[in-house]
C-alpha cells in the first residue's frame, strides 16, 4: 500500500542530495565554506552571506530536544494511523535545527533537552525520513 | 521611526456575527460589512478611493473575485483607483493598517476600505477538512508535513518548551481561555458565548501535549471592515477616530522549525519600536487586543510587550486582571478562541475591536474612556511580531 502524497517531502531540486543521502542513512547538512556557517535546510546559496561556496556535510546526527509534543487526537487524516507520535524541534550540535520524530522511546520519556541522535526510517522506496531516538535508548525501532 | 504617526486614522468599521451560515454566499459578508463601515465612517461610497480585500483561503475561486475587484461593484464603488489585495495570514490586519496609514500619509489615497470575508467553516467539507487544510496552510511541505506537523503541534511546541522555561502551567493556559470567553459572553458577534471554566478546559481531550482541544480554536464564517483616512479628515467625520499612533514588526522565520526561539518570538524589538513611535508605554494602554489562536501566543506576546514579567502574565489572567472589570482589558471580543476563528479575519477582527472600543461603540463590553490601545497580529506559523497602536488623542 502506497503512503499517502503529503507524507512524502515535497522536493525542491537543491535538497535532492539531502533525501539521496538519508537513503544511504546519512544526515548531510551544508557548509558556506565563505563564512563557515553551517547551513540546514538545503539552499542555492548562504542564507547568511549570499556566497554560493557552499559544500555538503556529514552531520555526527548528535542533536538535543529543543521541543516536542506528542499528538494524541486531531491529527491531520495521513498520520492519524500513527498515533501518538511525537514530533520535535532537534537543536543538532552544528548549531542547526530541524523538525522531527523522536522515536525508539516511550513518548512519554521525552523531555526538552534531552540527547538524541539521528536514525532512519525509510517509509518507502524512494524516501528515507530522518528520526532521533534517545542516546542511551536500546529500543528497536 | 517612521514618520506615520497621526498621519491617519479608522473612522468606520463594520462587522457581521462570526458563525456558520451555509445559505450565505462568500461575498455577503465582504459586502455586508463593506457596507456598515462605509455608513459608520460618515463617508459617501463614492469616495472611498483604494479597497485593499484581505485572502479568503476557503476558496481560490472566491479569492480571485476578491483580486479583481468583485467588491468595488458589488459595493457600486463609482470612483475607486485601486483595488489590490494585501495577505499576511493572521497578520493581515496588521498590514491592512501600515499600508493603509502610509497610502493616506504620502496622498495616494484618501478614503481607503479594507474588507475580509471567509467561509472556513460551511465553505470546507466538514471538521476533517479544516484540520487538514490547516495541516499544511504556511507548513513546510519537505521539512516538516512529512513528520505530522500541523497547527496543534505548532503551538504545542512553543507551549511546551515556554512551559519548561519559566514553571509557566497549564492552569496559566486555560486562565487566557476562560479571560477570553468572559469578555466573549459580552460580544453579540461571538460564537462562543457560554461561561468556560478552568475545570472545562483542562478535562477536554488532549491534542497534541500539553495542548488541550479547549485551549485550541475552531473555524467559522466571518466578515469585517474598517474605512481609514487622513488625520485632518478624521475629526470631521467621527467624534473619536482611532488615530495610528504607532507600528512596528519582525518577521523571524517561514519554516517554523528554523524559529531561534518559539517562546519569544519578534515581540519585543517590534513593542518596544511601536511604544517609542507612539510616544507611549505599556502602563498607558487601556485595552490590549492580543492576537490569542491559542493562549500560548497571547501569554507570549503579553510579556514581550512589557504588560507583565516572563512567566507572571498567567498570574494576571488567572487573577481575571485581564478580564471585563479588570485593571488591563486584553482580547476584549473573544478572540479566535471565543469570537472564532476566520482565518485572515481573526486579526481584522483585532483591528476592528481595537477601533471599535476607541470609537466607544461597545456596548456592554465598553471599556470606559478607553484612550490608548494595541493591537498585535501574526501570520502563518507565528512567522511575524506585528505590534500597532492606535489612540483618541496625539500624544507628543
Amino acid at each position: 500500500m502506497s503512503i499517502p502524497q503529503i507524507r512524502k517531502p515535497i522536493v525542491n531540486p537543491c535538497a535532492q542530495p539531502f533525501w539521496d543521502a538519508t537513503r544511504q542513512g546519512k544526515l548531510m547538512i551544508q557548509k558556506c565554506t565563505d563564512c563557515q556557517t553551517n547551513i540546514f535546510y538545503p539552499r542555492l546559496f548562504c542564507p547568511n552571506c549570499h556566497s554560493e561556496a557552499i559544500e555538503w556535510v556529514e552531520s555526527s546526527g548528535r542533536g538535543t530536544v529543543y521541543s516536542y509534543s506528542v499528538v494524541h487526537n486531531n491529527a491531520p487524516s495521513a498520520f492519524i494511523p500513527d498515533l501518538p507520535y511525537v514530533v520535535a524541534i532537534v537543536r543538532l550540535e552544528e548549531g542547526v535545527q530541524m523538525c522531527t520524530n523522536i522515536v525508539g522511546c516511550d513518548p512519554c520519556d521525552v523531555q526538552c533537552d534531552m540527547p538524541v541522535e539521528v536514525t532512519f526510517d525509510a517509509i518507502d522506496e524512494e524516501f528515507t525520513l530522518p528520526k532521533f531516538k534517545p542516546v542511551q535508548s536500546e529500543s528497536i525501532q | 521611526m517612521s514618520s506615520i504617526k497621526g498621519k491617519a486614522a479608522i473612522v468606520g468599521i463594520g462587522e457581521i456575527p462570526t458563525g456558520r451560515h451555509a445559505d450565505k454566499a462568500a461575498i455577503h459578508y465582504g459586502v455586508a460589512s463593506a457596507r456598515q463601515a462605509i455608513k459608520d465612517s460618515g463617508i459617501h461610497k463614492d469616495d472611498i478611493d483604494f479597497v485593499m480585500p484581505t485572502g479568503a483561503v476557503f476558496n481560490g475561486q472566491f479569492n480571485n473575485d476578491l483580486v479583481t475587484c468583485r467588491l468595488v461593484e458589488e459595493l457600486g464603488l463609482k470612483n475607486v483607483k485601486t483595488n489590490a489585495q494585501v495577505f499576511a495570514g493572521g497578520a493581515s490586519g496588521s498590514c491592512l493598517v501600515k499600508t493603509a496609514a502610509s497610502l493616506i500619509a504620502s496622498g495616494v489615497a484618501k478614503n481607503v476600505l479594507c474588507v475580509h470575508a471567509e467561509k472556513l467553516g460551511t465553505g470546507l467539507a466538514g471538521g476533517q477538512a479544516g484540520i487538514d487544510l490547516f495541516s499544511t496552510a504556511g507548513i513546510s511541505g519537505e521539512w516538516e508535513v512529512p513528520f505530522g506537523q500541523h497547527y496543534s503541534t505548532i503551538a504545542a511546541l512553543s507551549m511546551t518548551r515556554y512551559m519548561h522555561e519559566t514553571g509557566a502551567t497549564s492552569e496559566d493556559m486555560a486562565a487566557v481561555c476562560v479571560s477570553n470567553r468572559k469578555w466573549a459572553e459580552l460580544n453579540p458577534n461571538a460564537f462562543f458565548r457560554k461561561p468556560l471554566t478552568t475545570e472545562e478546559v483542562l478535562a477536554s481531550k488532549i491534542l497534541a501535549t500539553p495542548l488541550h482541544a479547549k485551549m485550541s480554536n475552531m473555524l467559522f464564517d466571518g466578515g469585517s471592515a474598517f474605512v481609514m483616512t487622513s488625520a485632518d479628515r478624521a475629526p470631521h467625520l467621527c467624534e473619536r477616530p482611532a488615530y495610528l499612533l504607532g507600528e512596528s514588526s519582525r518577521v523571524t522565520h517561514f519554516v517554523h522549525s528554523q524559529e531561534k526561539d518559539i517562546t519569544r518570538f519578534g515581540w519585543a524589538d517590534a513593542g518596544r519600536e511601536a511604544f517609542e513611535e507612539a510616544g507611549l508605554s505599556p502602563s498607558d494602554i487601556d485595552v490590549a487586543e492580543i492576537y490569542d489562536s491559542y493562549p500560548i501566543y497571547q501569554l507570549i506576546t503579553f510579556e514581550e510587550l512589557g504588560f507583565a514579567g516572563r512567566g507572571e502574565g498567567g498570574q494576571m489572567f488567572r487573577n481575571q486582571e485581564t478580564c471585563p472589570g479588570g485593571r488591563l482589558p486584553v482580547t476584549t471580543n473573544g478572540g479566535m478562541l471565543s469570537q472564532g476563528h476566520t482565518g485572515a479575519g481573526g486579526g481584522v477582527a483585532l483591528v476592528v475591536e481595537a477601533a471599535r472600543q476607541l470609537m466607544n461603540k461597545a456596548g456592554e463590553r465598553q471599556v470606559p474612556g478607553a484612550r490608548f490601545a494595541v493591537e498585535t497580529g501574526t501570520g502563518g506559523t507565528y512567522m511575524d511580531s506585528q505590534v500597532t497602536i492606535f489612540g483618541t488623542e496625539i500624544p507628543a
